[in-house]
């Protein structure tokens, strides 16, 4: 299915209005420092007024079957909001990684709790290195004896999203025949989840620990390579919309500030320097907001060239939030540098989300790579 | 509203496919092979370049035959009277032709000079001058900057005192493009030294053949003269030729920067957006065994990531004005962004060349970018420089208050 512009602006409104209601900042204050790192009743809600979590799940699996501009549109005010929701790492990551696998049977019996916000789940690839590569995966896994596809994984996960709360985590481990994609129920025997200290106290990530625990084979055997690009493609676009939602609040915010604050007897907006700033951060937002939207439209209609708009909406879009929530600071001066003050929140969630899949390093080449430079 | 436009746009491709051939692809590139031209400003040799402004008025005379000369424009001055988005797709498709490059007609002349006049000159003027403009016979341009007056336009102080039925020109403007061409300029002028400086200013056009216009040719950096230096020397001109009221300049000026044309997609095209290939870029890195420099990759990726974003947000710009919705402040982040982009390219192939483009050494594709090199300072200058550009952005798009102003009008009267 795909919204018109019209659909596309009231799915919009309809999400900010939500959001301003259940996501304050006050309510993301409070979930920073709660475990879980939700809240279950806004999430409850958001399934059961919205059906977010089935946006852009088909249909035949419980889901509504939009596409990535309609999942730009919201994740952008997920972003604006800082909403704490399991939203990323189930729908963005772990849903993406269960079509991306391309086995039925899976999506069959996965998505459609996703999809009704019953199950929330996590896609745990990088190990201590922090590394999405596959090709650096230790984490193994071996057939059980018992056969029917059943296997025992074991090693080390680290930087999971959501990792000690998610109820299905998808997992990358390596087979004789490569990096492979897993299930494995959070309850199950052996494995251990333990909450990482994050800069950005509003995406909750943890380190696993798997001792030969139970996991089913999703996709073909060594299959894990090819999915995951798939999955990183579409992950690092709808970061980037993220991103580019949190960017535009920075630059409003910092507008606001600049046109009331008053030194010298004059609004500090008059002065060159700070309006200047906010002139930069105009640009950088409006060319985030470029190029997410139209990495999201040419996704949607499966062009040939979203590979490489994937790895430029990641990197404007990285660099464009980074920029703008160091000079949101700067443009409040002492108050932009307390913890009563939003503007840390956004510091903190625009690094980690510039990191979080490698940072400057890896989308860098990445883009190259996509060019064939 | 989309309808119109489809329609409209299949009619321009009758029309171009009936007097043109499609462009190359220039983005689509072999290292060593076709022209390695960087070229933004002409270099051409007096002789080629009248060649290359002749050329431009044919294609001109043969769009105006057509009914494209003057999309916006009323019928009764030899327009099609539709809308600037119609224009603005006719540009968009018109550049994946192959048709003379006709800017030194249209940019100044027929985008901006053109719609002041239909919109503040008398109607005896109007008819002298707006169809022949639209048709390829008569080129104009802007006499608004002076050595005292640039981005502080309105401190122009070239002078003009009434005598009878006439004004009486004295001073001096400079950075005139296409002077040189010109049959008419617009000036702008001080008519009343005590008001404001915003309200003693009278717009007029001027004969570039009248007695005392002098055109002297500037040579900018790039080592060609695209502009000039225009001296009026008691240049009588009559009352008719005077734009909008007499001290009422200010309005008509307004007029003229605001059509300063939306470049939307038309910036995707042409020898200069070589310069932002990847192809183009990665060949050479190739070519000069540069292609796994760390440090170069990096900077390569930048780059690429802003040409790639600004081209995004000039598509979704185009894709909205063809669904008729007109252009909003990406226009201005699209010409910041056009100017550092090239600029940044070009210091990058600069670096990536090394010695290669401080002297020539014959080798295709490497000197040749000392020409984009030299002109890039331009593009962060004309039409508004960078500066004055971030503080519309600020004042007009995020609201924020102005500097507070010093007017005087001393400096005007000197
Ligand atoms: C960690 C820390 C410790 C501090 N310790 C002390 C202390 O011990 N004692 C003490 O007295 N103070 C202290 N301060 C306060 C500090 O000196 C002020 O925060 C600083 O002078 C800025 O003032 P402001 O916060 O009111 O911001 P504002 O002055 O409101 O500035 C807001 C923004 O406007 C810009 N701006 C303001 N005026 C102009 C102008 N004329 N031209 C261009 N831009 C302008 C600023 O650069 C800034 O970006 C501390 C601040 C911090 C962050
Ligand atoms: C290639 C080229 C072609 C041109 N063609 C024409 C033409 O056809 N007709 C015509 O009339 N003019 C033309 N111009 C002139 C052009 O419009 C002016 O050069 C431009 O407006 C800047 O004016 P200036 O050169 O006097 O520089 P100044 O206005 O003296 O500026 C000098 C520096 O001060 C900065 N500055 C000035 N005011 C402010 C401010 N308020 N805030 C912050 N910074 C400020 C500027 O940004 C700049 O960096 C052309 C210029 C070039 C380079």
């Amino acid at each position: 299915m795909t919204a018109d512009e019209s659909e596309l602006l009231e799915l919009r409104s309809s999400v900010r209005e939500f959001l301003e209601a259940k996501s304050p900042e006050e309510a993301v204050r409070k979930l920073m420092e709660s475990e879980p790192r939700f809240d279950p009743a806004v999430w409850a809600q958001a399934a059961d007024q919205l059906r977010l979590p089935g946006l852009v799940i088909p249909e035949e699996y419980g889901g509504d079957g939009f596409g990535p501009v309609e999942l730009g549109v919201v994740l952008e005010e997920m972003g604006r909001a800082l909403l704490c929701a399991p939203f990323f790492a189930t729908v963005v990551l772990a849903a993406q990684a269960l079509l991306a696998s391309g086995d039925s049977e899976a999506c069959a019996r996965h998505l459609p709790g996703i999809a009704s916000g019953r199950t929330t789940a996590t896609l745990a690839v990088a190990e201590d290195s922090g590394s999405w590569d596959p090709a650096l995966i230790s984490a193994r896994a071996v057939p059980d004896g018992g056969g029917d596809g059943a296997w025992r994984l074991s090693g080390r996960k680290a930087f999971v999203i959501d990792g000690t709360t998610a109820d299905l985590l998808l997992v990358v481990a390596r087979t004789v025949a490569g990096p492979s994609l897993f299930a494995v129920d959070r309850r199950a025997t052996g494995l251990e989840a333990e909450p990482m200290e994050t800069l950005d106290a509003t995406r909750a990530m943890a380190r696993l620990t798997f001792d030969a625990v139970p996991a089913t084979l999703v996709g073909a055997d060594g299959a894990g390579g090819r999915v995951m690009a798939k999955v990183l493609d579409i992950a690092t676009v709808g970061l980037a919309a993220e991103q580019a939602g949190g960017a535009r609040r920075c630059l409003e915010t910092s507008a606001d500030y600049a046109r009331t604050r008053h030194q010298f007897g004059r609004p500090i907006g008059s002065f060159q320097a700070v309006k200047h700033k906010c002139a930069d951060m105009l640009v950088q937002v409006e060319l985030a907001e470029a190029a997410s939207r139209e990495a999201a439209r040419l996704a949607a209609e499966g062009a040939p060239d979203f590979p490489v708009a994937a790895a430029v909406a990641h990197a404007c879009c990285s660099r464009a939030y980074v920029f703008a929530a160091m000079e949101n600071i700067q443009v409040h001066g002492g108050i932009g540098f307390t913890w009563e003050h939003p503007a840390h929140l956004y510091f903190r969630r625009a690094k980690s989300s510039q990191l979080l899949f490698g940072g400057p390093a890896v989308y860098h080449e990445r883009l190259l790579d996509r060019l064939g430079i | 509203m989309e309808q119109d436009m489809q329609d409209f746009a299949a009619e321009v491709r009758r029309f171009l496919d009936a007097h043109v051939t499609k462009a190359p692809d220039h983005t689509a590139f072999t290292w060593g092979e076709g022209d390695d031209t960087m070229a933004y400003f002409s270099s051409l040799p007096p002789e080629e370049e009248r060649e290359h402004v002749q050329r431009a008025r044919e294609w001109q005379r043969i769009r105006h035959e057509n009914g494209f000369g003057w999309i916006t424009g009323p019928p009764e001055y030899g327009g099609r009277g539709l809308t600037p988005v119609h224009d603005l797709l006719y540009d968009a498709i018109e550049s994946e032709y192959d048709v003379a490059d006709t800017g030194t007609l249209s940019v100044i002349g027929l985008g901006m000079i053109g719609p002041t006049i239909l919109a503040h000159a008398q109607p005896r003027i109007k008819d002298r001058w707006l169809p022949a403009m639209y048709r390829g016979d008569a080129i104009a341009c802007q006499l608004f900057s002076e050595p005292g007056a640039g981005s502080d336009l309105a401190s122009v102080a070239t002078k003009a005192v009434r005598d009878g039925e006439d004004w009486v020109l004295n001073g001096q403007k400079v950075w005139t493009s296409v002077a040189q061409h010109s049959q008419i300029g617009l000036a702008l002028t001080r008519t009343n030294p005590d008001a404001p400086k915003h309200r003693g200013i009278t717009a007029f056009l001027v004969p570039m053949d009248a007695p005392g216009v002098e055109v002297r040719p500037l040579r900018q950096m790039t080592g060609g003269a695209d502009f000039n230096e225009v001296f009026l020397t008691d240049v009588r001109v009559p009352d008719d030729h005077r734009l909008g009221e007499v001290d009422g300049g200010w309005t008509v000026a307004l007029t003229t920067l605001m059509n300063e044309r939306a470049t939307v997609g038309s910036e995707g095209a042409g020898p200069v957006a070589a310069a932002l290939s990847p192809d183009r870029l990665s060949a050479l890195m190739r070519a000069t065994w540069t292609w796994d420099d760390r440090a170069l990759r990096a900077r390569l990726a930048e780059l690429l990531v802003d040409a790639m974003a600004t081209e995004h947000l000039n598509t979704r710009a185009l894709r909205r004005l063809r669904g008729g919705v007109a252009p909003g402040p990406e226009m201005s982040v699209s010409k910041l962004m056009y100017g550092q982009n090239l600029t940044r390219a070009a210091h990058f192939v600069s670096d990536v060349l090394g010695p290669r483009v401080i002297a020539d050494t014959g080798k295709w594709g490497t000197y040749a970018w000392s020409e984009l090199l030299l002109a890039t300072p331009a593009l962060l200058i004309l039409g508004g420089t960078e500066e004055i550009m971030k503080n519309i952005l600020a004042e007009r798009v995020l609201g924020l208050p102005k500097e507070p102003a010093v007017a005087t009008t001393k400096e005007v009267r000197s």
